[in-house]
């Protein structure tokens, strides 16, 4: 089967500034992804291309063999780094909302995840702190069954307790046969659920890599190898 | 899929301004009631009630401009974009669904704005007057009337996609975006009455030269129909341009 994700010599300026310098990378489906650079590396904008919400500046993406385009999104199931919902809508009517666009959403498995976070569908998103929005976000995404999870920054907001149950639920949740990509910098916390890295600097790819390769052939932890290549 | 936007769409917009239509048509008829009640004279009740109604008329209409300004910028181009854009939908099918409930508010406030006028003012004998007025317009009356309301439609709809189009051009730099918008909103509206005065121009001459072989009730009349055709092309320029960037320029910060 062709890889999930693709780049051929892409690269993203905004006006001056490069975000991303000439990527081009494979990723092959059934696997667990950790693309992970420091802050400002270009991780985010990747993403964004393969949703379609930016427009490269030279080269390609394709996601399934196509550029990003309404078949790759009814594919992809995408957690932004930030806050997309409307605050006036309720819990249940933001599902109601999944199930309307996305063939592929669950709603039982969304409820069922609300209960045992112990969220109500009934409560308004304009009375949730910023930690229960996020895991609201996560619930939707990971309630629908799609090829490729593009999951930027899932960590990031929440205490370190929450972030083992955001794993597990990750985990328990996506479909077996997709593929997911997790950028963060919070690589200790990741590091045990990856089957293969991308490490990512200054819009440019500095190593890809499977994980077991690092750990059985240089004897090395990701995070080790990371605090290494991005040595300051 | 256009069915579930607009769905959500009148959803959203529906919240705020449902009340603010329900409350004008609420307080025409108290200030009914006052008049009726004898209040003839600027007593302080009438007085409230006639500045009240009047706020919110106004309120009403600002409302309903904000609205769909914010519906489109929020909801399209800000961090709502991310779930918006990432929906399996044709960007297209986002522009008309906010069109068009856009629309059907502006209708809607007009027609809300009529019925608050007839509830405050209406006195008996009021309509045999109306129709007895307008059924002497003949059948020519109505074919213009009928031409006048779909002039009125379709200026609407360039009106609101003028607005679109510049927020999308807004949206292509880098910074000031706002400045950029109405930068875009002036130079698409200039372009426009370059064009419209070109079109009208050439109009004229046609308009001259065919004067020898139809009647004026006819020239009218195919006057309006060519204005009504120059605002759709106008429309449809101002929605392929907005569509062509929401669709192959996007680039949500």
């Amino acid at each position: 089967m062709s890889a999930i994700l693709e780049c051929e010599s892409l690269s993203k300026r905004f006006g001056n500034k490069p975000a991303l310098s000439d990527v081009s990378l494979e990723v092959a489906r059934g696997q667990i992804v950790g693309l992970l650079g420091p802050n400002g590396s270009g991780k985010s904008t990747l993403i964004k291309l393969a949703n379609g919400l930016l427009t490269p500046s030279n080269g390609k993406i394709l996601v399934g063999g196509r550029e990003p385009d309404i078949e790759t999104k009814k594919i992809i199931s995408y957690l932004p780094e930030r806050t997309y919902l409307n605050d006036w809508m309720r819990v249940h009517e933001i599902i109601e909302f999944f199930s309307d666009f996305y063939a592929d959403f669950k709603p039982e498995k969304a409820y069922d995840m609300l209960k045992r976070l112990s969220i109500d569908p009934q409560d308004r998103l304009k009375t949730m702190s910023k930690g229960t929005k996020e895991k609201v976000q996560l619930i939707l995404v990971m309630s629908r069954e799609a090829d490729l999870y593009l999951l930027d920054e899932p960590i990031g907001g929440v205490d370190p307790a929450a972030r083992d149950y955001i794993l597990q639920t990750i985990l328990s949740n996506y479909n077996e046969n997709g593929t997911i990509i997790i950028s963060t910098h919070l690589i200790s916390d990741i590091e045990k659920i990856l089957d293969y890295v991308i490490f990512i600097n200054q819009g440019r790819v500095a190593l890809t890599s499977s994980v077991d390769d690092i750990r059985d052939n240089q004897g090395k932890t990701v995070d080790a190898l990371f605090r290494e290549v991005f040595k300051c | 899929m256009l069915a579930k936007l607009l769905k959500y769409e009148i959803r959203a917009t529906g919240r705020t301004l449902l009340p603010l239509f329900l409350s004008l048509l609420l307080v025409a008829g108290i200030s009914r009631l006052l008049f009726g009640a004898g209040h003839q004279k600027w007593d302080v009740a009438t007085a409230i009630s006639v500045a009240v109604y009047a706020a919110i008329m106004a309120g009403m209409f600002v409302m309903t401009f904000v609205v769909m300004i914010q519906r489109f910028y929020r909801n399209l181009l800000s961090d709502e974009g991310y779930l918006m854009f990432t929906l399996p939908v044709k960007p297209w099918k986002h522009i008309v669904s906010k069109l068009l409930v856009s629309m059907i508010w502006i209708v809607v406030s007009v027609v809300v704005a009529l019925v608050s006028i007839i509830i405050i003012a209406y006195r008996q004998g009021a309509w045999t007057k109306m129709v007895t007025f307008s059924g002497g317009w003949g059948s020519s009356a109505h074919f213009l009337a009928f031409e006048i309301i779909v002039s009125a439609l379709v200026s609407l709809a360039a009106g609101v996609l003028l607005i679109y189009a510049s927020m999308a051009i807004g949206h292509l730099v880098n910074r000031h975006k706002v400045l950029a918008s109405f930068a875009g909103f002036i130079v698409l509206n200039t372009l426009s009455q370059i064009v419209g005065q070109l079109f009208r121009s050439l109009l004229h001459i046609v308009h001259v030269n065919s004067g020898n072989f139809a009647s004026t009730q006819v020239l009218n009349e195919l006057a309006i129909a060519c204005a009504i055709a120059f605002i759709a092309l106008l429309s449809a320029a101002y929605f392929a341009l907005t569509n062509h960037i929401l669709a192959k320029r996007l680039n949500l910060e």
